[in-house]
């Protein structure tokens, strides 16, 4: 088994690959995660994202316009409880730079910010609702994990873990992959996406209240649940980022009668094992 | 001057006399009293119009904030409904191993 690490998108990226080889695999990755980023990042004020951001409408790349189709098909899916156009609410909780650059602790207040903000795809061609940006910080690694897994298959068995969001081509000769969940136990994983998300990270405090970057599009600030932590399992790396936020946001009750393969992690230190992973 | 012609003159001048006395004692220079009652009235009525104004106001701002909070609960109501009848991507549930983990998801 070759491995591969380094940083892009913020997080830690791990390639894992049943090869002899990499032949230049990883090299490739690694291109194919600064070329996302490149068009998916809020962050930077050159990216393609943050172009349309600015503008309100273009013609994007197929890139973009795919990424963008997904969010927008999740939340219609969800019921609006996923959504793309969080932008500015993130960034009027405090989150408004790379996470690195957030202070810490300041007395500086924070707002909120209207979400559900209109999305029109016609081909490649996009246009936002005025007032509304779109923040693909929610699906953008899960996808990016799974263009690279398509791009590194080529080379032999792959897992791309892109800060927790997880993506498979095939199966070691173990025949499954073995994946650790944070307070959580090893799941075997096969032919399935997972990813996790939390308010265990990326929290800060503005005015003596602690916050963190998963916001409630229906509130348009960070969302209050009883749930710290879930790791999803879904078809895909994509659906699996969607349906974690979802089931973190709708709550423990919810989150287990939703039926969806889960580690949940509950406010009070619980790990709770739904839809039948046992 | 005839005596008919003075007495006609004395009660011309006579009626001169009283109509200019009962014009000057009608004050037409001053504008007329106000009644107290009606402008009790109308103070009130203007009261009256700036509290019903203020009651629509507060009607309307109850109003929004209930058709927000219903269409609120309509979009959770429609997503647990979507999340409990799997309308969202259904995979099996992976199975739990022993094996050392080849790698880890967290918060990232």
């Amino acid at each position: 088994m070759r491995t591969h690490a380094f940083r892009a998108m913020g997080t830690d990226i791990e390639l894992l690959l049943e090869a002899d080889d990499d032949s230049g695999a990883f090299a490739a990755a690694e291109s194919e995660f600064e070329r996302l980023e490149q068009v998916m990042s809020r962050f930077r004020p050159d990216s393609e994202l943050s172009r349309l951001n600015a503008r309100g409408a273009m013609d994007v790349s197929p890139d973009l316009a795919d990424v963008i189709g997904l969010a927008v098909a999740a939340r219609a899916r969800t019921g609006g409880r996923f959504d793309p156009t969080v932008h500015d609410a993130v960034a009027a909780a405090g989150y408004d730079r790379t996470f690195e650059e957030v202070e810490a602790d300041t007395d500086a207040g924070t707002g909120s910010a209207p979400c559900g903000g209109r999305v029109e795809l016609d081909g490649l061609h996009v246009e936002l609702e005025p007032g509304f940006r779109l923040d693909l910080g929610g699906i953008g690694k899960g996808f990016a994990a799974e263009r690279v897994a398509e791009r590194l298959a080529l080379a032999g068995p792959c897992l791309v873990n892109a800060g927790g969001d997880i993506a498979l081509r095939g199966v070691p000769a173990e025949g499954v992959w073995p994946v650790g969940v944070e307070d959580g136990p090893t799941l075997g994983l096969a032919r399935a996406g997972l990813a996790t998300s939390g308010r265990d990270r990326r929290r800060w405090r503005r005015g003596g209240r602690e916050l963190h970057h998963l916001i409630d599009p229906r509130t348009g600030t960070p969302a209050e649940t009883d749930l710290v932590r879930v790791t999803a399992v879904g078809r895909n790396a994509v659906d699996a980022e969607v349906l974690a936020k979802v089931l973190l946001l709708g709550g423990e009750r919810e989150a287990v009668a939703a039926g969806v393969p889960a580690v949940l992690v509950t406010a009070d230190g619980r790990t709770v094992l739904a839809g039948g992973i046992r | 001057m005839t005596s008919s012609t003075r007495t006609y003159a004395l009660l011309i001048a006579v009626v001169v006399f009283f109509l200019s006395w009962a014009t000057v004692a009608a004050h037409p220079w001053r504008t007329a009293a106000v009644d107290p009652r009606v402008a009790a009235l109308a103070q009130r009525r203007a009261a009256l119009q700036q509290e019903a104004l203020r009651v629509q106001h507060v009607l309307a701002q109850r109003w929004t904030t209930y058709r927000v909070a219903l269409a609120r609960r309509q979009a959770v109501n429609a997503a647990t409904a979507q999340l409990a009848s799997a309308a969202l991507p259904a995979v099996s549930a992976p199975p739990i191993v022993a094996a050392p983990p080849a790698t880890s998801t967290h918060t990232s």
